[in-house]
């Protein structure tokens, strides 16, 4: 009980952390490590949450492949630091009255009485395999087999799209 | 979560990795002294018996040389960079099974240090993240050729990445587990690498380009990037990069011998012993190559990844599909 | 061997809403395209990580399944946004998104 405590409060401590390295870091490199804390840190608490095939999955997928495709292309285009770092005047302003205005709301939402009965319960004791590769394929083999065919059509279009970009001549 | 699982844990953990990091210097002599015979030398004899401790020597230089850091590197990336590749490839060794159970103080306690039904996964998981410790390097030097060492390596390593997934996939399918001590119960009578040979030689392949050795050694070629991605570093952050690939040919070895050659399984011996003799020979093999194959061309290698290794094991999954389904 | 599960729906809620507006923040503050990517990626954890929590109070694996997609529509999405990211820094040496405000090429 303590234990599961104390790693949540760990992970959650990193994840904010690193979040916050990601959009005030200088140096785009910087940022992008900051994001793969976040990334680990959330695959952290899909273990505690019993997902352990998608604690796998984000680390191989996330954090393997997309994050080091990202540092690539930040080493191949070699961009400095950003200068000035944020936008500028009314632009910054309002980003972040507006990022105020999403954050109230979305903790209206989860705080607010109906959800809150709900979600701050007895956590109930989840059936033996959960979270398992098999639990998932069970499902995403049956009730998602259409979605899961058209999510494979996307990432044909996806590959062919960055092919045709990159094969492009540019004056 | 009791006591006895803590201490029982704590234990495993301490034996299994001071055994890796300890064996990692007589990886070294053994890699030293094969080469030389297959060059018609003799190899390292004049410290201690048959030059066994010549690799402490040199260890023991490395820890004494001067560290240093270049003065336009980026400082904190400098230095995480070679630690990461040693604790990711210490981290995937968590979790390959050495031998069956033991019963001991009347505890049934199983030889690996932590079985997680996405065993597999976790290990794949894992050396992609070894990557980071390439690239960062390349990166945070702020010099070409490691840069270039980089770059390199980060394109090797998430191509061949995907042959070598698709390649153990073909073994789930078979195996029905991701769970790398019930793949190893399972191949008791039959090692999976009689009915997958070509995913076996997929795997083999992809995993010496994983872990940068020779004839895949690209981003660290010495005759054209001058030692790549670790050209400016020196002393114990050198030594670390150096630890971080002889431990990740031990899990590349020990995923291979635990999903294709029969994990611990062997007549008469000891489950753990077989394991060893099975790990001995592999690495044998990883040098061996490395005397054989001269090194392949930058667009040779992604060539042979991508047009090659790849169309090779979905060819293998969809055979392997068809079999299984039949 | 599962953690015993005792942190609440609701603490695992505030933290993914911290997250996500974190990413906020940074698609509208910042200039670079890379960054803004990254923040975008943030929001997608941050939704993940609500789904996953949603799934384990209520025993069921759908929600398993969304973050599957997620995970692939941003690795789609990635793939196809750093080709643009390329392909806008060689024709105007820029990764900034203010400075690509024309619409000739």
């Amino acid at each position: 009980m303590l234990i599961s405590a104390f790693l949540f409060a760990m992970f959650a401590g990193i994840a904010i952390g690193c979040s916050l390295g990601v959009i005030f870091h200088r140096n785009p490199v910087h940022c992008a490590l900051m994001l793969v804390g976040v990334l680990l840190s959330v695959s952290g608490l899909f273990i505690l949450l019993n997902a352990s095939f998608l604690a796998a999955l984000q680390v191989l997928v996330y954090a393997g492949a997309i994050m080091v495709l990202f540092l690539f292309v930040l080493m191949l285009l070699n961009l400095k630091g950003e200068n000035p770092l944020l936008t500028r005047g009314a632009a910054k302003g309002f980003g972040i009255l507006f990022a105020i205005v999403v954050f109230v709301e979305l903790l209206w939402t989860v705080l607010s009485p109906q959800v809150e009965a709900g979600s701050m319960g007895a956590v109930p004791t989840v059936p033996r395999g959960f979270g398992s590769p098999a639990a998932i394929g069970r499902v995403l083999y049956t009730v998602w087999l259409y979605p899961f065919e058209i999510t494979s059509i996307l990432l044909l279009i996806a590959v062919i799209g960055a092919v045709v970009l990159a094969k492009r001549k540019f004056g | 979560m009791d006591t006895a699982f803590l201490i029982e844990s704590v234990i495993k953990v301490h034996i299994v990795l001071g055994f890796v990091l300890l064996v990692v210097p007589f990886i070294v002599w053994m890699e030293r002294k094969v080469l030389g015979h297959m060059q018609d030398r003799i190899g390292p004899e004049r410290v201690g018996p048959f030059g066994l401790l010549q690799t402490i020597a040199d260890g023991i230089k490395l820890f004494m040389k001067e560290d240093l850091v270049p003065a336009q590197a980026d400082k904190a990336v400098f230095i995480l960079a070679p630690g990461i590749t040693v604790v990711t490839a210490l981290i995937a060794t968590t979790v390959i099974p050495w031998g069956d159970t033991v019963t001991l103080f009347g505890r049934t306690i199983p030889l690996h240090i932590a079985d997680v039904n996405v065993a597999l996964l976790f290990v794949l998981a894992t050396t992609s993240m070894g990557v980071y410790g390439v690239v960062l390097g390349g990166w945070a030097s702020n010099s070409k050729y490691p840069l270039l060492g980089g770059l390199r390596s980060s394109a090797q390593m998430i191509s061949y990445e995907l042959a070598q997934g698709i390649s153990l996939v073909s073994v789930v399918l078979l195996a029905g587990t991701l769970s790398l001590a019930q793949i190893a119960r399972q191949q008791a009578h039959m090692w999976y690498v009689v009915p997958q040979f070509f995913g076996f030689a997929i795997y083999v392949i992809s995993g010496i380009a994983e872990t940068n050795r020779a004839p895949f050694d690209l981003p660290e070629a010495e005759t054209e990037l001058v030692a790549g991605f670790h050209t400016e570093y020196s002393s114990m952050k050198w030594a670390f990069y150096f630890l971080g690939e002889y431990a990740n040919m031990m899990v590349v070895s020990g995923v291979a011998i635990t999903v294709f050659l029969g994990g611990w399984n062997g007549p008469v011996l000891p489950g753990p012993v077989w394991f060893l003799i099975k790990l001995t020979a592999f690495l044998f093999f990883f040098i061996w190559l490395r005397a054989t194959f001269p090194r392949l061309r930058y667009d040779q290698l992604m060539a042979f990844g991508w047009k090659v290794l790849l169309p090779a094991s979905i060819l293998n999954l969809v055979v392997t599909a068809i079999v299984v389904a039949l | 061997m599962t953690p015993a599960p005792i942190i609440p729906l609701v603490y695992y809620q505030v933290l993914a809403a911290i997250i996500f507006t974190i990413g906020v923040v940074g698609v509208l503050v910042r200039r670079s395209a890379l960054i803004i990517f990254m923040s975008i990626e943030l929001m997608l954890n941050a939704v993940n990580l609500s789904f996953v929590a949603f799934s384990r109070q209520h025993g069921s694996m759908d929600g398993h399944i969304f973050v599957f997609f997620v995970m692939a529509v941003a690795a789609a999405e990635v793939a196809v946004g750093l080709a643009i990211l390329v392909a806008i820094f060689r024709n105007r040496d820029t990764a900034n998104v203010d400075d690509v405000r024309l619409l000739r090429g």
